[in-house]
Order: structure tokens, then C-alpha cells, then sequence
């Protein structure tokens, strides 16, 4: 078979890329390895050490918060990506299907920075929302947004609200409108169709995409870094703090490589499942 | 347009449908049609795709409504009530069953939104797969089942809560050939057993003729005729319908002369048919009238022995269909015909592009006032 060949034009660059990806990998995770010599950028020999330290409160607390963050902001993000994808996909009104396109998909294409100093402005003591809140008398002192969790939260879940938004829309779109009207057909009012048929056979979707959110949520840096203003710290934040700030390079290898176990992980440990729930409600 | 006098809002009348219209934007799916639909009877819808018969369908079911006209479901205007609460049971053509549930489930779906209570769910699911020929099948999933069982499961959901009306929206056309002959019977009796009335859409004639109490033919969103399927497939009353149900010639424009009792066509060439009949029911005199043959009315002119109406032709080709062969001639002044031919031995014996002899027996043909051609 004489086309065999161009397999190789697609093949190497992908196997090129792949090592590059491996072999940076590799050189962080080497540094896991290695005993921290404080005052020095050298490290010094082998050692699991780091991996113990892990397990110290600073740390670990850390860890449990990431992962918290990422569980919560996905979760809400999905609660809240959900009616707008189902829109998106099921309106017949041409103006609000492109409305939803513009507002859902255009956040795509301003970095993350600039989002989160956006999220600043709403959430700050004297942003949008507390003079809203101030000026209609609900609250007398400006609420605390800003260097907490729930800041974080809400800039993370508008974050990821525009890919969610794509995965589930791309998970309702291949639900054929014919269930949902033999459901309409057999009695079900809207809300007991949306529920029994739409949700059960967008399940699939609906857990591959959560999953998607969390693990990448597990790496978001610079939107806790702004909103949580050291207060709030994830991983990311806990590296960049342990790498560039105390050059504990060991320790900061560590925790990259638990984030990296956690969202691969995560993700791994799911698809088996999502396999399932996808063979089970395939469509002829 | 030819419509049955309505029967006004009597018992008889199970859905009424009074001059539905449906546009999307400036297409006319649907153009002011009237249909009382009887309480009990197995009625089609027919048409090529694109005549508007599953729109119709759809807006008794409520999933489109019309841009005009009401629907009326035992006596109820429906027009604006929404599909949950119209109480219609439908089948879908690629069956539309729940993936994720299994056959009891997609059965019990109908029953459980009626709050039925569980015992007579079991029972009535049971009762109902029972009447399609899947008794305990109720556990199996619905990947487990083939097209025709699917099918049997479909059915049983739709029926399972006794609907008003039971709407089949061509669902036999992903079956296979001999399957869907299965089907036809099978569909047949279980409308017999149950009594509901039944709006069937297909475009396949073969399943109208077969299946149906009355056939409307649809073409262009209107209503051509509406008939048994005996009296469809003798007494079409246009063009459309003669050629749409069965194989059917239609021979050049002719004048019709009448002599006595005795009634002829005249053909352009000279060519001069008889009638055979006293064609009391055919227009007048002089009239310029199409005539439309099935292929069983020509045969081999020396094999019918009857005299008059043969016509010299020359064989075009054939194609063999195991109890018959419909070979095409070439017809001295009537132009390309089919004719039907028992058997196979015609191939052998008249090879394409031999002359042949045929009588065109014009006792059954269709004959119908020339419409002047509109294109």
C-alpha cells in the first residue's frame, strides 16, 4: 500500500510534539526527586521527602481547596451552561441562536487576564455589584467579594462557561428531536420531557463535560491569583509561590505532579464510565 | 378538489379537520383542507414526499399548528392545545424508543404519565406486548430487538393507553420488503382487534390499497381524492391520482365519438378504438378526452382472441418479474406503452425489436376530460 506514506506527513509532527510534551514532563517531575537545599537554586540529591512534605497542613489544605474550586465551579458552571446550550440548540429564532453564539463563545477570544480583571471590577467594595446592592439598601457595608472563594468561583465558572456551553451543545444536538416528541406525544408536559428523555440521553455529555471543566479548573492560575490575591490559593498559585518566590523547586515539582495525577486522573477514571452511559443510550 | 360532504360535528366523527392551512413563510404546506376523520376507521394519507400529509399528520398530533383552520379531536377544538394533552398515540417512522429504558419502560412511558397505578400498568404493558406478539419481552433492551420487533414495541406504546386516535407516520418503510408484507397483516389486525381509529401516512401505494378503510391522495397540499381503495384504483377522478396508485399507460389525447350506442376514440393518425362499453359515464360527444391503461388491459392480440382494438407495435424491452413480465412496445399511434404478460415466455419469444400484435382492452380504462396541458 503505496499511501501508507502520507500517514508519516501527520504522524511525526504529532510523535515530535508528544516527546517535546514528555520530555519537559520528565524534567519537572525529575525535580521531585530532589532534596531542597534552601538559599541555593541547586538541588541536591535523591530523595521522597517532597512527597512527604505534601502531606503537611500548608500544603495539603491547598490541595483539598483546589480540588473543592474545581468541583463547585464545575458543578455550577454545568447548572448554569445547560439552559443556555439547550437554547442554543433547540431555538428556532435565528436572532436569538446567534445572540447566545455572540454572548456564549465571543469570552473565548479575550485572555483570561482580562476576564478576571473584568470580574475585579464587578466584584471589587466599590464595583458593580455592591452599588447596586448599597444603592437599593440591601446591604449597608460592601459585601466581600473580592480575595475569597466565592469570587474565585464566579470568575472561574464565567470562565469556563463558553466551553461547557460548546460540549453540552454538541452533546443536545445529537438527541434527536423525535424523542422528545413521542415523549410530548405520550403525555409528558415540557418540564417531565426535559427531565426523563433530554437529561437521561445527554448524560454522557453531561458527565464527560463536567469532568472536562474540573480537571482544567485544577491548573486555572491567573483568575485566583487576581481574585484570591493570596488568600485564596490553588495549586497553581502554591507553585508559583514555592517555585519563583522560595526556589523550592522540589516542592513546587511535587505539587505539579499531584495536579497533574488529579486532572488526568480524573479524567481517566471517568471515561470507563462515560463508555457506559454512552453505549446505553445510543442512538440507532 | 374533490371532498366528501363533511359530516358535521356528529358522534361519527373521531378528528375534524376543518379547513387547516399551513404556510411556512410563503411555502403552502398545507392548503385549506377538510377531512372529517371517522370514528374507528383506518384511513391513509397518501401522496408523494412534500404533498403535505405528514404535516397534516403532525398537526393532529399538535407538534405544527396550522395557520388557519381548527382540529378537533372527539368533538374538542384541539387547535391550540398543546401535544401532551391531546391524548393521540403515534408512531414514529424510525420508532422514536426510548434508548435508555427498556421495552416495559417505553411501553408502561404513556400510562405512567396518566398516573396509572402500578398493578394495572403491569397488567396493561403485559396486555399490550401481548397484542403485538412480544409477550415477555418486557425486560429486553431496546438495542436487543430487531427492526420489526422495534417496530411491535412502538406500536404497543402508542396503543398501550387507548388514545383517541393511533397516528402511524410511514412506519414501515425501514423494514424490508418481506417484513413489511408481515407488518401489513399484522397491522391490520390489531386495528381490527382494537377498533381505534387510525390516521396512517405512507407514500407506498401498495401499503394504501392493502391496508386502508378509505385513502385520501395528496398532492401539492391539497386533497385530490378520497375514496375506498377498490374505487381509487377503477375510478381515479384526475391525472394525478390515476397515475400515482398502480402502473398505469396514458395514451395521447383522443376525440370521443359517439355512433348509437356503440362509443370510439379517435386518435391524431387515424387510429380508431372502441370503447366497450355504452360509456354512459364517459363526457360528451367531441369531447378531448386522456386515456389511461393499465398493463394488464393490453395483451398479445393473437392469445386474447378478440377482434378490434389490436394495435401493431414493435417490443422495446422487458423485465421479467417471476409470475409476469412487463414488456414496453413501441404502439403504432399511442406511443410507449408497459403491458403485462404472464409469465416469462414472451422473452424468447418476441426478442426486443420484434413486431408485435396487441389488443388494448379499453372496458376498465380510465377516461377523463383533457385537461389543456399547464406547465
Amino acid at each position: 500500500m503505496n499511501d501508507r506514506r502520507i500517514w508519516w506527513f501527520f504522524i511525526v509532527p504529532c510523535m515530535l510534539v508528544a516527546l517535546a510534551v514528555v520530555m519537559s514532563l520528565a524534567a519537572v517531575f525529575q525535580y521531585s526527586f530532589r532534596e531542597f537545599i534552601p538559599g541555593s537554586l541547586d538541588t541536591g540529591g535523591f530523595t521522597l521527602e517532597n512527597f512527604y512534605n505534601i502531606g503537611r497542613p500548608l500544603y495539603f489544605l491547598v490541595i483539598l481547596d483546589t480540588l473543592l474550586i474545581s468541583l463547585l465551579t464545575a458543578i455550577f458552571c454545568l447548572l448554569l451552561s445547560y439552559p443556555v446550550a439547550y437554547a442554543l440548540v433547540r431555538t428556532e429564532a435565528e436572532w436569538l441562536r446567534a445572540l447566545l453564539v455572540i454572548l456564549s463563545i465571543t469570552p473565548l477570544f479575550t485572555g483570561e487576564i482580562v476576564r478576571t480583571y473584568a470580574w475585579m471590577l464587578v466584584l471589587g467594595s466599590d464595583g458593580f455589584v455592591n452599588s447596586i446592592l448599597m444603592a437599593l439598601g440591601i446591604v449597608s457595608a460592601p459585601v466581600q467579594f473580592m480575595y475569597t472563594k466565592f469570587g474565585v468561583i464566579v470568575a472561574l465558572v464565567h470562565f469556563s462557561m463558553p466551553v461547557m456551553i460548546i460540549l453540552l451543545a454538541t452533546a443536545i444536538s445529537h438527541v434527536n428531536r423525535d424523542y422528545e416528541k413521542a415523549a410530548a406525544n405520550l403525555g409528558a408536559a415540557p418540564l417531565v420531557v426535559f427531565w426523563r428523555v433530554t437529561v437521561p440521553l445527554t448524560m454522557p455529555g453531561i458527565v464527560a463535560s463536567t469532568v472536562v471543566i474540573f480537571a482544567w479548573t485544577m491548573s486555572a492560575f491567573a483568575t485566583p491569583q487576581l481574585i484570591g490575591g493570596g488568600k485564596v490559593l490553588m495549586i497553581s498559585n502554591l507553585v508559583y509561590l514555592q517555585g519563583l518566590s522560595s526556589f523550592n523547586f522540589p516542592v513546587a515539582a511535587v505539587l505539579s505532579a499531584v495536579a497533574f495525577i488529579a486532572a488526568v486522573g480524573s479524567l481517566a477514571l471517568v471515561q470507563p464510565f462515560v463508555t457506559r452511559l454512552e453505549r446505553r443510550v445510543a442512538q440507532q | 378538489m374533490n371532498t366528501q360532504p363533511a359530516a358535521g360535528h356528529n358522534g361519527d366523527v373521531a378528528v375534524d379537520i376543518a379547513n387547516v392551512a399551513k404556510n411556512y413563510g410563503a411555502v403552502v404546506a398545507v392548503k385549506q383542507v377538510s377531512l372529517p376523520i371517522r370514528r374507528g376507521e383506518f384511513l391513509t394519507l397518501l401522496g408523494p414526499s412534500g404533498c403535505g400529509k405528514t404535516t397534516l399528520l403532525n398537526m393532529i398530533a399538535g407538534f405544527e399548528a396550522p395557520t388557519a383552520g381548527t382540529v378537533s379531536i372527539d368533538g374538542r377544538d384541539v387547535t391550540n392545545v398543546p401535544p401532551h394533552l391531546r391524548d393521540t398515540g403515534m408512531v414514529f417512522q424510525n420508532y422514536a424508543l426510548f434508548p435508555h429504558m427498556n421495552v416495559f419502560d417505553n411501553v408502561a412511558f404513556g400510562l405512567r404519565m396518566r398516573k396509572v397505578e402500578k398493578q394495572k400498568i403491569a397488567h396493561d404493558v403485559e396486555a399490550a406486548l401481548d397484542m403485538v406478539k412480544l409477550s415477555g419481552m418486557g425486560g429486553r433492551r431496546v438495542k436487543q430487538l430487531s427492526g420489526g420487533q422495534q417496530q411491535r414495541v412502538a406500536l404497543a406504546r402508542a396503543i398501550v393507553f387507548g388514545p383517541s386516535v393511533l397516528l402511524l407516520d410511514e412506519p414501515l418503510s425501514a423494514l424490508d420488503k418481506n417484513l413489511r408484507t408481515q407488518m401489513q397483516f399484522e397491522l391490520k389486525d390489531l386495528h381490527r382487534k382494537t377498533g381505534l381509529t387510525t390516521v396512517f401516512v405512507t407514500h407506498d401505494q401498495g401499503e394504501a390499497l392493502s391496508m386502508s378503510d378509505r385513502i385520501v391522495v395528496m398532492s401539492k397540499g391539497e386533497i385530490q381524492q378520497i375514496s375506498k381503495p377498490l374505487e381509487l384504483y377503477s375510478r381515479p377522478v384526475n391525472s394525478f391520482v390515476a397515475s400515482f396508485i398502480g402502473e398505469i399507460n396514458q395514451l395521447p389525447v383522443a376525440r370521443l365519438k359517439r355512433s348509437g350506442k356503440a362509443v370510439a376514440f379517435a386518435f391524431q393518425d387515424g387510429l380508431a378504438l372502441d370503447a366497450g362499453n355504452d360509456g354512459a359515464a364517459l363526457p360528451e360527444d367531441d369531447a378531448d378526452v386522456s386515456i389511461f391503461v393499465r398493463p394488464e388491459s393490453i395483451a398479445i392480440a393473437d392469445a386474447s382472441g378478440r377482434a378490434g382494438n389490436v394495435v401493431n407495435a414493435k417490443v422495446v424491452s422487458h423485465i421479467y418479474q417471476g409470475t409476469h413480465t412487463v414488456t414496453r412496445i413501441e404502439a403504432a399511434g399511442l406511443g410507449l406503452l408497459d403491458m403485462r404478460v404472464g409469465g416469462g415466455q414472451i422473452i424468447d419469444q418476441k426478442p426486443a425489436g420484434s413486431a408485435i400484435d396487441v389488443h388494448v382492452s379499453l372496458d376498465n380504462a380510465v377516461v377523463l376530460k383533457a385537461v389543456p396541458e399547464t406547465k
